[in-house]
């Protein structure tokens, strides 16, 4: 096994802990904020890689759309995010956690529906822009330049998720319904308003890190499902609520799918449940989560 | 039955004050009811064509699996997402058994239970450490790992493609005999689970349901409350998936897969959760109105998506929650709820 092999394989870790990262962010960020869980957060995900493939074209023709539409899908998502907020989730905020999983189970089922509808059951492939579409040449090997452009992504988003909850008043209004949501309303937030704009912000990054993902792999129906349960992993292994924890949920997962498929090419899917299990067995909170008040 | 479960008295007595006087009618309602619904049954497969026979008796199968799995979540308040991995070992322990030892049938199944009690022995003992949602998250899990065994151990398994083949006597080959084969191991399964729901075991898990702190307080360990009853759930939805063998006289990954686990937790919820029989009720509904809308309508996903979000919002108890007055309370009491919502946010 040479080194190049592994170096590869290593990026392609932390690419996947790129995407996985911009979509569990989106989760455990309503996790904290609103103790929301969302089991149609990759609806979102799966909407965004459609979108993107739609604008861009299977057959390659409008690659120079590629940029906008990475802007598109984002917005038009967020969007369908707010519209949800809105509709269901103003109404589940406060119901225990068995109500939510269920509702948005059931929204999972109407988002899968209605995809199916609109692009059918084929998959698509999208063709990324040239300029992040060839290879990258480091120390004799080379790697494909757009494993760069996601991780690039996700820690842009990393960086801008730190500024907003640090240094914006929307931040500090977020951080402070995660403590305590009764004394912010008093103090004169618009508590569900504020619900909505977490929320739509989370839509957003799901949305965001399936346009950005859709290069990488064939966009088709059932992603929504598969992704759902790898942020969950992510989100949980971090902590629920902490995007610091997400991070390294992120990376966690990332190269241990990598390691994986160097080892036990047959077996590497197994091994991000095995570390969920290992990880929960010995701390049950996730590595940077507190427990449940 | 309803009203029964849900008043049930915090601290568990030895005998429940119920059972000792019960009025007649009350009798009638327990005893009675199964007891037609048993004969309808028997009458119904000489009557009915195979076809739809072999639809009634995936509904029966899908009806333990409901129960078994509303044993955690209606009676325990664990929300497991990873019953699959039960059911699918049941499926898989026939299969393996026949395809690599020509183990006979009956002796398969009558080993199912206990496996899917050891199983669950060991995966309830570490996800029962997590609690709430990292619990439904950790059983998801358990099941996606043994998802992935079963798709990727192709020399045990035989992976992907599936276990297909005569694994079941040619006796239960017959629709009629393997209906009836199924009925009555149902309803020898459902009155046990109705024993351990009743008994002071079931009475304590619904106390641990209500208020944990309080009945740990009391002097109850509730984690061996809940494991046990992780283990009861998972020896029956073994036998479930076992049952499933006898109609598909098959095994495959996907019945391992998360959004299997998500059946029998839907079923529950549809039927009411907090009636004994409500998952089976419910597992009527799913299985028929799948039927009827990928017939009519065509849009199953949607119409059942649409349809939960609903029953999520409005009618908690499920459609056994329309049969008692106390359904019909808590229903009035959820659009109350949203009215002043209403008023609030508007």
């Amino acid at each position: 096994m040479d080194v190049g092999n592994i170096a590869i394989q290593l990026l392609s870790g932390l690419t996947v802990a790129g995407y996985l990262f911009i979509v569990s962010a989106g989760l455990t960020l309503a996790f904290g904020a609103m103790r929301l869980i969302n089991i149609a957060h990759g609806s979102y995900y799966m909407y965004g890689a459609f979108i993107v493939a739609v604008i861009v074209g299977s057959t390659g023709a409008h690659v120079d759309r590629f940029w906008l539409a990475l802007i598109v899908a984002a917005l038009i998502v967020a969007a369908i995010g707010a519209a949800t907020d809105l509709i269901v989730m103003q109404r589940i905020y406060n119901k225990e956690h068995l109500t939510q999983l269920l509702a948005t189970f059931g929204l999972l089922y109407v988002f899968a529906d209605v995809a199916l509808q609109i692009w059918g059951g084929g998959f698509r492939s999208v063709r990324p822009p040239g300029v992040i579409a060839g290879q990258v040449r480091l120390g004799g090997h080379s790697f494909p330049a757009y494993d760069f452009f996601v991780m690039g992504v996700a820690i842009a988003v990393g960086i801008a998720m730190w500024l907003l909850l640090q240094r914006t008043r929307l931040g500090w209004r977020i951080r402070a319904a995660v403590e305590d949501p009764e004394l912010l309303s008093v103090m004169g937030t618009n508590v569900p308003r504020l619900a909505t704009t977490v929320f739509t912000l989370g839509a957003l990054l799901a949305g965001l890190a399936g346009a950005v993902v859709a290069p990488l792999i064939s966009v088709a129906p059932g992603l929504d499902t598969s992704i759902l349960v790898q942020a969950f992993i992510v989100a949980v292994i971090g902590g629920l609520g902490s995007i610091a924890g997400a991070a390294i949920g992120a990376i966690i997962i990332g190269l241990f799918q990598a390691l994986g498929v160097l080892w036990v090419p047959t077996w590497s899917s197994a091994f991000i449940y095995i570390a969920m299990i290992i990880v929960l067995v010995v701390r049950p909170w996730g590595l940077l989560g507190v427990p449940e008040r | 039955m309803a009203d029964q479960v849900q008043q049930a008295p915090v601290v568990a007595p030895a005998r429940s004050a119920a059972s000792t006087r019960a009025a007649p009618l009350e009798i009638a309602r327990r005893v009675g009811l199964p007891a037609v619904l048993l004969v309808v049954l028997v009458v119904l497969s000489f009557v009915l064509p195979t076809a739809r026979l072999l639809v009634l008796q995936n509904v029966l199968v899908l009806s333990l699996f409901a129960v078994a799995t509303n044993l955690l979540l209606g009676y325990g308040g664990l929300v497991s997402f990873g019953q699959a991995a039960f059911y699918g070992l049941g499926a898989y322990i026939i299969g393996t058994t026949w395809l690599h030892y020509r183990l006979p049938f009956w002796i398969a199944f009558v080993i199912t239970p206990f496996i899917g009690a050891f199983v669950a022995l060991v995966i309830g003992a570490l996800a029962l450490r997590t609690r709430r949602l990292y619990f439904a998250l950790l059983t998801l899990a358990f099941s996606q790992l043994f998802f992935t065994i079963a798709e990727k151990w192709y020399g045990f398994t035989l992976g992907d493609n599936g276990i297909f083949g005569p694994m079941i006597p040619s006796k239960l080959a017959d629709p009629q005999a393997g209906f009836l084969f199924v009925l009555a191991v149902v309803a020898v399964s459902l009155l046990l689970l109705w024993k351990v729901v009743n008994s002071p075991f079931g009475l304590t898990l619904r106390a641990i349901r209500e208020n944990r702190e309080r009945t740990e307080a009391l002097g109850v360990n509730v984690y061996w409350h809940q494991l046990l009853a992780f283990v009861i759930s998972g020896a029956f939805c073994a036998i479930a998936g076992a049952l499933f063998v006898v109609h598909d006289q098959s095994a495959y990954p996907q019945l391992l897969d998360w959004t299997k686990s998500g059946d029998p937790v839907l079923a529950a919820v549809i039927g009411g959760m907090y009636t004994f029989l409500g998952p089976a009720l419910g597992a009527l509904i799913y299985q028929y109105g799948h039927d009827l809308i990928v017939e009519y309508i065509s849009h199953w996903q949607l119409v059942l998506g649409i349809v939960l979000v609903l029953i999520v919002l409005f009618m908690p108890d499920g459609v056994a929650g329309l049969f008692t007055v106390s359904g019909w309370r808590r229903a009035g009491e959820r659009v109350r709820q949203l009215r002043h919502w209403r008023a609030k946010v508007g």
